[in-house]
């Protein structure tokens, strides 16, 4: 994986290392200059292995998640690279040849003379960069093994020039011989192992191919390896004087393969070098100077300008560069090369279109299109690209999707160091009493918490990298059912083990030393006395102070520097070198510096914002960023902080007036977390109405988790007494219960920060966990009727475009084995790609689409359902389809194109029309111009209706407006087949049969058949399956949440030693001992898993009642079953790691726990 | 004479860390009639509070047996040790060892609760209790509200609430000022006194011992002098009634 988040991973790993390494300088300077506060840091790791096990598993879980994200995505990346490695051999350009002519046909490449290649061959010599060519034929046909009749119907006949083979890689057997393609008897032919396994077949079986209706038989004479020359998918091989007999095309070749310099892999780094000369070459040059000379114009240099600033990235610098060459005015090798670029060549039409030069973008369109006789397209360079972005994406997701469990990680490092300075706020307060700043207390802690980073992070990356094992694992076998020679291959990148251990370092000393800081501004004598709650923070409270300790912060490194100097000249040299050592951990690690200096503002800024004005301010502030850039998460926060901020400021109102200081802190603040969780649970159409369209993204379910957690937690914990009223009234009715009940509620309530932030965890954790579960549950009624995915069409059949079947109806009446009457309804379409522009909007680019061109009886009896339709085209369904088919220039397009509001929407498509939403109710006819990629022709049509979301499983069957064929016939050169047929069987026939049947009689057309339902529910299988694998990877923080109640446990049992000793002397039994400890983990899991399962319930009852804008059968459905299990073993499990704590807690002797201290 | 309330004979107990293995009682015979106050005295790691937790059934004993009202303890399953602590026996500690998230009359309920006593009826003894110790006003408080000497007393009225016959005081002023230390043992005498309890209190003070009716002296794990039973009439005992207990809890509370 080379990205993630946009961002190198070669940076990122610097950045890390510029972070974490000073920061690991500085720890260990610290230490050496300060050995006791190290000792003390250090002691107790030994001393509780319990403790430091639960502490190392919750502290690792962040590195874990990372971890287990990176090592997918390098699987993926891996995997499919080394298939495109694997596939293309030594290949990593195709050229083919660009003039379509009649002679041509549909599904082919344009076929060129051989004598133009050897002119090529010998041009291209002198190129350092290639280090071979080849030419040959490919086409796909349908085949048929005639010993066991098992047939393919896309088999690829490659006919490879033998001379070729020395530059190309040759041919290998099955056992890695060298056999070349020499010695051919006529008829014979190499298959290779792929095509093999297809047919069955073996050495010497007869293998006939359908070609342009005659019928070829080829014996097989060997079984080869796949890749390169081979190919990869199921291929015939032979001479290429054979092929061109075979095809008809003597003399002629429709294809050139390059291979660059250098071996399989590597030769792609040449790619870019390659197709620029590559283009330059084919580039007719008087077409070309036609072109400059049309762009060099002031205002179109202008445009493309102005538009590449505005992309940026690639294209922008691509852009600026044709520019400079433009102004230059001589056409050489780069310019030819940069306008033969098919993406450059689409800027640039955008761009004058957009600044309104339509005219020029006409003319340049026409003459880009006749600039090259070949095109060049860097198959293998775009494959790695595809695995890059492939695996950066699926890191982007496990990450987003762990972000939850990173979340509660760092919860639980904060709450696990909190902790352990309440465990030990005697001895530090003794240390302050005694002489030790709280510098050192931030050190003794800073200590303890690098070492449990150290080993945890190195745990966290072992056990991600299981984790995407089994990721990897689950997922292959998942895949398999629906795409079986897609398989991946674990794998992981060092850099990527390093950033995993990097990042989980980081976030752990970050959290780490902020908690450290807390606990160190405690009150010495609160500490020495054993006071509740040790984290009093003292905020110093002149702002001169604090505006000075900004200026410091600003200017850190010279202070650290002077400071060295001025130590050295007094001689002490060890905390001069401290000091100068500091200065450069400031500049190096600048991040550092930059923490530094943030700390500084908020500490500068903090009490202003608890007076609330602060806040609010900060709140409005924000809310205006996201109505203005109709950004939904600025909006909301913004409100939040907003509420916020009126809370702190009737607090502070409220004081002043008679009401004691903490029922007015209560009013306020219960006041706030109920605004807050009421804001955050509002339906999402009543935030639509008063701010109108605001998109969101995937961040906003982490956002929006965070927040209503956070705000209930805080309004339970601001009322907690309430509750421990109320609980001790239910379950303390029972005598000896009572008791048991009181210290197991009492306990948890007086440690309300601790509390707070365990509830806080298990909360969260079984947020997401609800919210996934009932979003699969609620996309799974929506797919229950199928028929709407399926059009009310049974069977879908493709035939090989080489050799279709004229008249399908004819030819089942005619066939022996097919009985017509089993037939309700026949329809049949043609896929194939456009490229489309919606008319009268500024960005007029040429953006990929599919058209399905459908013949007069699709549209007679199709059953798709469409969602929207065009006003004067309805009212019904028939009636739009109807229109298609007597009007040619209409077309119903699928949700790929047509955006939705607020919803995710997917890139697949890059065409998108303008002017109307999914949501929409109604919709005008929406005039597009469609334009054939092949012969340039342009035709116009008028968009009068979209398809319902569900149509083809949502896409995953088939992409594409639907159109009249007519159109297609009118547009290409060459005639256009029907290759996908739809069947509708008649009542009670057995589906099944049919298709059977189907693939048989019409095997020699190629004719591969699948059975709607079956597909479709093959695919919602592998969708419930990966959403139940994305449930159990977010589950992952749910084990955090049990070590935080594990380590809550283990330290209530050593804090309360000497009270376990009390109860015991007052009459407690052991099992009442046990069970205090029990009911009180039970009550803040219980507590966290009522409040995740609320909240989880109702985000999703939103989220549902807003995609049923978008999918109107989806239901909201709670997965009672899949629930209970959630909560069962997350009870469960947090009873089991409290279980052993309690257990040793109820056996200390009442003497032995009294002496304890 | 009064009935023995404690009677142990040849207790022995050693503390086993693994490494190192202390004697820390060996062979100590000790009787207690009921009503007494005895105070057990000796220099530090002497064994008294070992003493203490083995007479009371806190911790266990090694060879020897101890009769609590002719009951053998020991013999006892720990369930059945555990209820008949939260019927019979109250207890003081040097660190009064209060719950600290319980209010002062919610500690005070909790032995009540343990011995089955009704919730209202609990409440009611243990506000009762605390006004008896003059502490009606901070009933509601935490123990980290309240002074060392109130918070002894609130241990005090928790030691008492379930009107034991026996009461097992750790240093119960080793923790207080000297006047707070003088106000809480005349508490105690008082209540022996007046409410008949025995007691039997840990402490380094003379003064301490000085006000109990017997001194038992310890050195090294064995009593070197039980003392001899000093009647009611001389010494520094004082004699009084409930009003006199009420008076004297009232000044306390003013501190």
């Amino acid at each position: 994986m080379e990205e993630l988040f946009g961002l190198s991973m070669n940076w990122i790993m610097v950045g890390l290392l510029a972070i974490l390494l000073p920061a690991l300088a500085v720890i260990a300077v610290m230490g050496w200059r300060n050995p006791v506060m190290l000792k003390l840091g250090l002691r107790n790791i030994p001393r509780r292995k319990a403790q430091t096990a639960l502490i190392i598993v919750g502290i690792m879980i962040s590195t874990l998640i990372m971890a287990a994200a990176f090592g997918t995505g390098d699987t993926i990346n891996f995997s499919i690279r080394a298939q495109a490695v694997d596939a293309l051999g030594p290949i990593d350009e195709i050229v083919v040849f660009s003039r379509t002519t009649a002679q041509d046909s549909f599904g082919s490449n344009p076929y060129f003379p051989y004598s133009r290649y050897k002119e090529l061959e010998a041009e291209f010599q002198a190129l350092e960069s290639i280090d071979g060519l080849a030419a040959g034929i490919g086409e796909e046909v349908p085949a048929v093994n005639m010993r066991n009749f098992k047939g393919e119907g896309r088999m690829r006949v490659a006919g490879v020039d033998p001379t070729s083979l020395e530059a190309l890689g040759s041919i290998w057997s099955e056992t890695g011989e060298e056999v070349g393609l020499v010695g051919f008897a006529p008829g014979e032919a190499f298959i290779n192992q792929k095509a093999a396994e297809e047919l069955d077949a073996q050495i010497g079986d007869s293998i006939r191919l359908v070609i342009a209706g005659d019928t070829q038989i080829l014996t097989v004479k060997g079984v080869v390896a796949r890749g390169g020359l081979a190919g990869d998918q199921p291929t015939v091989i032979l001479p290429l004087d054979r092929a061109q007999d075979l095809f008809d095309r003597p003399g002629q070749v429709n294809s050139i393969v390059v291979s660059n310099l250098g071996d399989e892999t590597s030769g792609a780094e040449f790619s870019d070098q390659v197709t620029m000369r590559l283009r330059a070459y084919f580039a007719d040059t008087e077409v070309a100077g036609e072109l400059s000379q049309l762009l060099s114009q002031p205002e179109a240099l202008a445009a493309i300008e102005t538009y590449g600033k505005d992309q940026g990235g690639d294209s922008g610098r691509d852009l600026s560069r044709l520019t400079e060459l433009l102004r230059s005015v001589q056409v050489n090798e780069e310019l030819l090369g940069l306008l033969a670029d098919e993406d450059v060549a689409e800027e640039v039409v955008a761009a004058l279109n957009r600044e309104g030069l339509e005219e020029g973008a006409r003319k340049a369109d026409t003459l880009f299109s006749g600039l090259e006789e070949f095109r060049v397209i860097d198959i293998k360079k775009q494959v790695l690209e595809i695995a890059d972005e492939a695996a950066s994406q699926v890191t982007t997701i496990f990450i987003v999707l762990g972000l939850f469990s990173i979340l509660v990680g760092v919860l639980l490092i904060f709450l696990i160091f909190v902790m352990l300075a309440a465990a030990r706020r005697s001895e530090m307060g003794m240390a302050r009493a005694v002489g030790a700043t709280r510098r050192h207390l931030v050190q003794m802690f800073v200590f303890e918490g690098t070492s449990y980073a150290v080993v945890s992070a190195a745990v966290g990356v072992g056990v991600g990298l299981g984790v995407s094992a089994v990721i990897v694992l689950v997922a292959n076998q998942l895949i398999q059912s629906f795409e079986e020679d897609l398989q991946f291959t674990h794998h992981f990148e060092p850099r990527s083990a390093v950033v995993a251990y990097c990042l989980g370092m980081v976030i752990t000393l970050g959290t780490v030393a902020f908690s450290a800081y807390r606990v160190s501004r405690m009150n010495i004598v609160v500490a020495i006395r054993g006071l509740p709650e040790i984290v009093t923070a003292q905020e110093d409270s002149r702002l001169a102070r604090r505006a000075f300790g900004v200026g410091r912060s600003l200017v850190r490194p010279i202070i650290f520097g002077s400071a060295g100097v001025r130590l050295a000249f007094r001689g002490r040299g060890s905390s001069a070198l401290g000091n100068i050592l500091l200065m450069f951990v400031w500049v190096i690690g600048f991040p550092i510096w930059i923490a530094d200096v943030f700390a500084a503002l908020v500490r500068l800024a903090w009490p202003y914002f608890l007076q609330g004005w602060l806040a609010l301010l900060l709140g409005l502030l924000l809310t205006r960023v996201g109505t203005s850039s109709d950004q939904a998460a600025p909006f909301r926060i913004g409100i939040s902080l907003a509420i916020l901020g009126i809370g702190l400021m009737a607090r502070l109102v409220l004081r002043r007036t008679s009401m004691r200081p903490e029922s007015a802190d209560r009013l306020a603040f219960t006041a706030t977390g109920i605004l807050l969780v009421a804001f955050w649970v509002l339906p999402f159409s009543s935030l639509r109405a008063v701010a109108g369209e605001l998109d969101g993204g995937p961040e906003m379910f982490f956002i929006s988790g965070v927040a209503m957690v956070a705000a209930t937690v805080w309004t339970v914990m601001n009322n907690s007494d309430l509750l421990l009223r109320g609980l001790t009234a239910i379950f303390g009715k029972s005598g000896r219960l009572r008791p048991v009940v009181i210290t197991a509620v009492a306990y948890p309530m007086s440690a309300k920060f601790r509390t707070g932030l365990t509830l806080a965890m298990f909360a969260l954790v079984i947020f997401t966990l609800i919210v996934v579960s009932i979003l699969t549950e609620a996309f799974g009624t929506s797919s229950e009727n199928i028929d709407l995915a399926t059009g009310n069409w049974d069977i879908e059949s493709r035939v090989n475009s080489t050799t279709p079947i004229d008249d399908i109806n004819g030819a089942i009446e005619n066939s022996e084995l097919l009985t017509p009457a089993d037939f309700a309804a026949i329809g049949g379409f043609t896929t194939v790609p456009i490229e489309a522009r919606q008319v009268g909007v500024k960005d007029g680019r040429w953006n990929f689409y599919a058209a399905r061109a459908a013949n007069d009886a699709f549209f007679d009896n199709t059953g798709h359902r469409l969602k929207l339709i065009a006003d004067g085209y309805g009212p019904t369904d028939t009636d739009v389809w109807r229109a298609l088919k007597e009007d040619p220039r209409l077309a119903v397009v699928d949700i790929s194109v047509v955006p939705t509001r607020g919803g995710f929407d997917d890139n697949l498509v890059e065409f998108e029309l303008e002017g109307l939403h999914y949501e929409d109710d109604t919709m005008s006819p929406i005039d597009i111009e469609v334009r054939d990629p092949l012969s340039g022709n342009i035709f116009p049509i008028t968009v009068v209706g979209v398809l319902d979301v569900q149509t083809d499983n949502f896409g995953n069957m088939g992409l594409g407006m639907f159109t009249s064929k007519a159109n297609l016939d009118d547009t290409l050169p060459f005639p256009v087949p029907i290759t996908t047929y739809r069947f509708r069987v008649a009542e009670g026939v057995d589906v099944a049969r049919v298709a059977r049947e189907l693939d048989v009689a019409f095997r020699e057309n190629g004719l591969e058949t699948e059975e709607l339902r079956q597909v479709v529910e093959d695919q919602r299988a592998a969708s419930r399956a990966f959403n139940n694998l994305f449930t159990g990877y977010m589950g992952m923080g749910l084990m955090v949440g049990i070590a935080a109640l594990g380590v809550i446990s283990l330290r209530a049992v050593v804090e309360r030693r000497q009270q376990i000793g009390v109860l015991r002397a007052i009459g407690y039994r052991r099992r009442m001992i046990q069970l205090s400890f029990l009911l009180e983990s039970s009550f803040i899991a219980l507590l966290g898993i009522a409040i995740g399962v609320g909240l989880g319930t109702i985000l999703s009852y939103n989220i549902v009642n807003d995609i049923r804008d978008n999918i109107e059968t989806i239901r909201f459905k709670i997965p009672w079953i899949q629930i209970g299990v959630i909560v069962g073993i997350a009870y469960l499990f947090s009873l089991l790691t409290t279980f052993l704590p309690a257990r040793q807690a109820s056996r200390i002797y009442p003497a032995e726990a009294l002496r304890y201290e | 004479m009064a009935e023995l309330i404690v009677n142990a004979t040849g207790i022995h107990k050693t503390y086993d860390t693994g490494k190192l293995k202390v004697q820390a009682l060996k062979g100590v015979n000790l009787d207690v009639r009921s009503g007494e106050m005895v105070a057990i005295m000796g220099p530090s790691g002497c064994g008294k509070t070992t003493l203490l937790n083995c007479l009371s059934g806190l911790d266990e004993i090694d060879a020897g047996q101890v009769l609590i009202d002719g009951v053998l303890l020991h013999a006892m399953p720990d369930d059945e040790r555990s209820d008949y602590r939260a019927r019979r026996m109250g207890f003081v500690f040097q660190l009064y060892n209060l719950l600290p998230v319980l209010s002062a009359v919610e500690n005070v309920e909790l032995p009540l609760l343990v011995s089955g006593v009704s919730p209202s009826e609990s409440h009611r003894r243990a506000v009762e209790m605390l006004d008896m110790m003059g502490l009606s006003d901070r009933a509601r408080h935490l123990p980290a509200e309240l002074s060392g000497g109130q918070r002894q007393r609130v241990t005090i009225a928790r030691a008492l609430v379930n009107e034991p016959s026996i009461i097992w005081a750790d240093e119960p002023t080793g923790d207080l000022d000297s006047e707070t230390a003088g106000e809480i043992i005349d508490l105690m005498c008082q209540l022996n006194q007046t409410n008949g309890q025995s007691f039997v209190l840990v402490t380094h003070s003379e003064e301490v011992g000085s006000r109990a009716h017997r001194i038992v002296r310890m050195r090294d794990g064995q009593i070197e002098d039980d003392g001899s039973l000093r009647d009611g009439s001389d010494g520094n005992q004082e004699s009084g009634s409930l009003e006199d207990f009420s008076r004297i809890a009232d000044e306390a509370a003013g501190e």
